[in-house]
């Protein structure tokens, strides 16, 4: 490779170039195709960021609809980052996420008639402790037997998706007959809007109860304020780092990779379900059909990767996938464009950063040192698979 | 339980084996396709992405040309190319192998719907004709043996170019050069890269094989198992593909087995109209089963040693 | 309620109350207006190649018709449903249309929000998250008596089994659904009712693939289906049940298309059920154009030709003819009335 192209490629390794990488082949795409890529772009930009709308947009409701986008993304985002520091590839935050769901929908039925303090948090905790199972046993599978984490996680995904279709079809939990979702969980389970729920009470031009955005806003916030403080406050979070560095080193030094391991994927879990379970007490209040096709927890893995499994990286990467998915309905209508570009814009935002690696790896390794394989900050996910393969050779 | 009944009563028909190596079929060239890249150390969980390419492709080039075998062509170049972003990702840009792997699946889901909006608007996309097919091939002779005619001999051509491309791969691998050097840059590059061996051109060679394949998984569930393309038909085979893989050791034989257990499983789920054991939790059974086999209590499964190492030349 | 909201925030809101309704001015326009109408899928998306797909075609015709701007949304996951419906809503459409059985809850969610609005929802109705329909006045639904289309193909597939007509004749048909929701299941139970009606001795299999996106899947079942003895398979499963059709032909047997004229899907087409969603969704924007929205259910049957069949690869004898016809003709005037709830 040309020195010119490795010089590129280093200055692109900033998420903001691998952005404007992205942006920049799909407009590509959607110009061969024979449309107009400005247009594209524009009616994203009003659908996401409510900036520079010509259709008539309400830009506060484009801004509500997107926040609401964002926070399960942030809760999820950080399930992915976290794991990532200590190593471990936690593609299973959907399975998760569902798991949360769930266990959200059916405390918030079962106990339905119960008041909002006690009830809220029964569900909020239920759903992190749902979450936290169904990441424990990747942990635990990982820690003792040295099975991989991507793939079991790939595996929980499914059976968490084929669990909800049982309960909400057919099982415990259908509403009636020929349904597929479930009863509604109980009004004290139920994260408050930011604005009433109310259609008469006009805020900016619409009813108020069209903006979406509910205090799980401040519960992902402090999710990511949790995460960073975890991690660069505590001694579990140096241990976590430990163990992502290098498992032999943290052995030397006395940590427990087994016990770390675990307990990481058991706290990303419980975020996951954390999501979930916001995501019923705050937007649909049922289980439904609409968990069957849910992105959010693989949408997190570019979430975490993007905001370089920083806190606030994490936030503004959410708001950024966040945007693109509220965008993408926008740009359909107004600019004919299918959202399923914003997929494919996704994608070239992964391939994006994952070939930036490169850059990052080399500016952020003091200088004289020999590039290895293994990235040192980033999240060293490369080696898994192959630290995967031997079981923590550790006696307790 | 009568469910139990049914489902060994079921196990006794010739139908079932025939719909059974079909279904692995489907599996089979895919988890092929990541044995040989994992063996030559690149993680590749992309051979969802690139079926997807390779069935959308298919059916446009068939739709074309009306040539099965042109299509499967284009299908199969079509797999390959994601591949090559997969290989120049990962391997030259050293980039990590699950993240690029998971960016090709969301490309292929978001670019075929695109696509197809794009290119056929409103018409939606047509439907191949059975002579422009991937065809069914009954074996002179064979096919009339009982039991095992119909499950072997009555099969699409696919099947069979994918029981003996398991044989070249198995062979390829563990009888030849060539698979040495495959398993040594895989096992211990610098190694091999000391011995002569050129890391990068195995390791590009590996990937694009495993999206040539993936491309021909493609066309045969778009032109051949059905007759046109709708979005997301591969339905998270690829992800099948690769606890198959996983569950068969990262070998091609034992890759074929976890196949037939995973095609199984989907043929005996296709008789829920006359068996009696709920859908979903027949539908769960494969995952759990690879649960199972991870968790070691079916013998532990080991990747090749530098799998998902970017190989930087002249590191120790 | 125990809603806890943030005071100042509601203040601050208050404070910023701009009072611009928006104004619904739909509604006995003058010649020269355009109407404006959203078409929201669910997530099945534009080439779903099912009902979808057909709302779409039923846009394009109104638009090659009427002077409107149509514009289309496609739900990428269900978390799409309301604020696509209410994007269009708030930017004052004439009439805001939400396809499909999953997007009851929205539709009842948004209508609510826009009583100025007009909504029409395809499958299902404006509901509450218990399913109860709300009965807002700016909704119309638009349902299907599917057990008719069903009982028309049910009609075909026992008299060929009645009388020896089919491939095979053991008295066996059988029927691929999707997943078991209402409007599968009424296509199913009329198929199964007019199929035992003509042939009471007929054994009618029924099998789900719990999927509508993979060929593959429905496939495996026909065969099953197939090596049971059916000889018609009836594919209710949208772009799944396009593997049901092909294996009807590789088993050389008969099936029976769904939704659409499946005529090309495979040459054993030898019949569709037709929901005429396009038909649908047509009027609807012609009523809105005409002033003319009605709220309430409006329901496509044979009676209305909102529902019915289609005779494609196959050239039926006299006598089926007939029968057709008079089964047809019964159901349209009431004497007969197909089961929704599979028997």
């Amino acid at each position: 490779m040309p020195p010119i192209v490795r010089r590129l490629a280093g200055g692109l390794a900033m998420p903001f170039g691998s952005v404007v990488f992205a942006f920049v082949v799909g407009a590509l795409i959607v110009g061969v195709t024979g449309a107009n890529p400005f247009s594209a772009y524009a009616g994203l930009i009003c659908g996401g960021l409510g900036i520079g709308c010509t259709q008539g947009e309400n830009p506060a409701l484009e801004i509500s609809n997107t926040i609401v986008f964002v926070i399960p993304l942030i809760t999820t985002g950080v399930a992915v980052a976290l794991p990532f520091r200590a190593g471990l590839f936690n593609i299973g935050a959907e399975g998760q996420l569902l798991a949360g769901s769930m266990a959200c929908a059916a405390i918030g039925i079962k106990f339905n008639t119960l008041p909002s303090p006690i009830l809220l948090p029964m569900v909020l905790l239920g759903g992190m402790a749902a979450g936290a199972v169904w990441a424990g046993i990747p942990g635990v599978l990982k820690a003792v037997v040295g099975a991989h984490e991507v793939v079991t996680t790939i595996m929980l995904n499914y059976v968490a998706q084929w669990l909800l279709r049982f309960l909400i079809i057919g099982g415990p939990l259908q509403l009636g007959p020929g349904t597929s979702k479930s009863l509604p969980i109980g009004d004290g389970a139920r994260l408050a809007t930011l604005l009433p729920a109310d259609n008469s009470l006009i805020v900016l031009g619409l009813p108020s109860s069209v903006f979406r955005v509910h205090t799980g806003l401040l519960i992902a916030l402090a999710a990511a304020a949790l995460f960073a403080f975890l991690l660069w406050r505590t001694s579990f979070g140096y241990e976590i780092r430990a163990v992502g560095q290098s498992q032999k080193a943290a052995r030397y030094a006395g940590v427990s990779v087994r016990r770390t391991i675990i307990l990481t994927m058991l706290i990303a879990g419980a975020f996951s379900g954390l999501a979930g379970a916001i995501q019923i007490a705050g937007v649909d209040h049922n289980l439904t059909d609409k968990y069957f096709s849910d992105t959010t927890g693989f949408d997190a893995i570019a979430v975490a990767l993007l905001g370089l499994g920083s806190a606030v990286g994490i936030v503004l990467a959410s708001v950024l996938f966040g945007a693109l998915h509220s965008g993408g309905a926008i740009m359909q209508s107004d600019a004919g464009i299918s959202s399923n570009l914003v997929l494919v814009l996704q994608a070239l935002i992964l391939f994006s950063i994952a070939a930036n690696f490169v850059g990052a790896i080399r500016r952020g390794l003091p200088i004289g040192r020999k590039p290895s394989a293994l990235p040192p900050e980033l999240p060293p996910a490369a080696g898994l698979m192959s630290e995967a393969a031997t079981a923590p050779p550790e006696t307790a | 339980m009568s469910g139990v009944e049914d489902i060994f009563r079921l196990l006794f028909t010739a139908n079932l084996w025939q719909a059974t190596l079909a279904a692995a079929v489907l599996l089979l060239l895919p988890a092929l396709g990541g044995v040989i890249s994992e063996r030559s150390g690149v993680v590749n969980i992309a051979m969802e992405g690139m079926m997807l390419t390779g069935a959308f492709f298919a059916v446009v080039a068939d739709l074309a040309w009306h040539n099965a075998w042109l299509a499967t062509g284009v299908a199969v170049l079509a797999g390959a190319l994601m591949a090559t972003i997969h290989a120049v990702v990962s391997i030259q840009f050293r980039a990590d192998q699950i993240v690029s792997g998971i960016a090709i699946n969301i490309f292929a889901a978001g670019l075929t719907v695109f696509l197809v909006n794009r290119i056929y608007g409103i018409q939606d996309i047509g439907h191949v004709t059975p002579s422009e097919s991937l065809p069914y091939i009954n074996v002179g002779g064979l096919d009339q043996i009982p039991f095992v005619g119909k499950v072997l001999f009555q099969q699409n051509v696919v099947v069979y170019m994918a029981l003996v491309l398991l044989v070249l791969v198995h062979v390829v691998l563990f009888r030849t050069r060539l698979g040495l050097r495959i398993r040594a840059v895989g096992e211990h590059p610098q190694a091999a890269d000391t011995a002569g061996i050129n890391v990068y051109l195995i390791r590009y060679s590996a990937v694009i094989t495993s999206g040539l394949l993936s491309g021909l998984a493609g066309a045969f569930l778009a032109i051949g198992v059905s007759n046109t393309f709708v979005p997301n038909m591969t339905d998270g085979r690829g992800y099948i593909a690769l606890a198959a893989m996983i569950f068969g050791k990262w070998t091609p034989v034992g890759a074929f087995i976890a196949c037939v257990i995973f095609g199984l499983g989907e043929a005996i789920y296709d008789n829920n109209s006359i068996i009696h054991v709920s859908p979903y939790l027949l539908s769960m059974l494969p995952y759990i089963l690879t649960l199972v086999v991870l968790a070691g209590l079916v013998g532990r499964s080991t990747p090749p040693a530098a799998d998902g190492l970017p190989y930087v030349p002249g590191s120790e | 309620m125990a809603h806890k909201q943030f005071r100042f925030l509601g203040v601050v809101a208050a404070a910023m109350v701009l009072a611009v309704a928006c104004g619904g001015t739909s509604g006995g326009g003058t010649p020269t207006k355009t109407f404006k109408i959203g078409l929201v899928t669910d997530i099945g998306g534009l080439n779903d190649k099912s009902f979808n797909h057909l709302a779409d075609v039923g846009l394009e015709k109104a638009k090659a018709e009427f002077k409107i701007q149509a514009d289309v949304k496609e739900s990428k996951s269900g978390d799409d449903y309301v604020p696509n419906l209410t994007d269009f809503a708030t930017k004052s459409y004439d009439l805001v249309i939400g396809v499909g059985f999953l997007m009851q809850e929205a539709v009842g969610t948004v209508s609510g929000t826009f009583p100025n609005v007009h909504f029409s929802i395809i499958d299902g109705a404006g509901t509450d998250a218990k399913g109860v329909d709300l009965k807002h006045s700016n909704v119309q639904s638009l349902f299907f008596k599917e057990q008719d289309a069903g009982a028309m193909v049910g009609v075909i597939a026992g008299w060929l089994e009645k009388n020896g007509k089919a491939k095979k004749n053991k008295h066996v048909v059988g029927a691929v659904g999707g997943i078991s929701i209402p409007p599968v299941n009424h296509y199913i139970a009329g198929y199964k009712w007019a199929a035992k009606m003509e042939d009471p001795s007929v054994n009618v299999l029924v099998g789900y693939s719990n999927n509508f996106t993979d060929p593959a899947k429905c496939k495996g079942q026909a065969q099953t289906q197939i090596g049971q003895g059916a000889d018609v398979i009836f594919q209710v499963a949208g772009g799944c049940g396009l593997g049901a059709l092909q294996a009807a032909g590789q088993g050389g047997v008969y099936s029976v298309g769904v939704d659409a004229d499946q005529k090309d899907a495979d040459a054993s087409v030898i019949a569709s059920a037709l929901k005429k969603v396009d038909v649908a969704t047509y009027t609807a924007i012609k009523n809105v154009v005409n002033g003319q929205f009605q709220s309430g259910a409006l329901t496509f049957s044979i009676a209305n030709e909102g529902a019915g069949y289609a005779i494609d690869n196959f050239d039926p004898p006299a006598e089926l003819k007939t029968e057709l016809d008079k089964i047809q003709a019964q159901i349209k005037s009431g004497a007969l009335t197909p089961p929704a709830d599979i028997p």
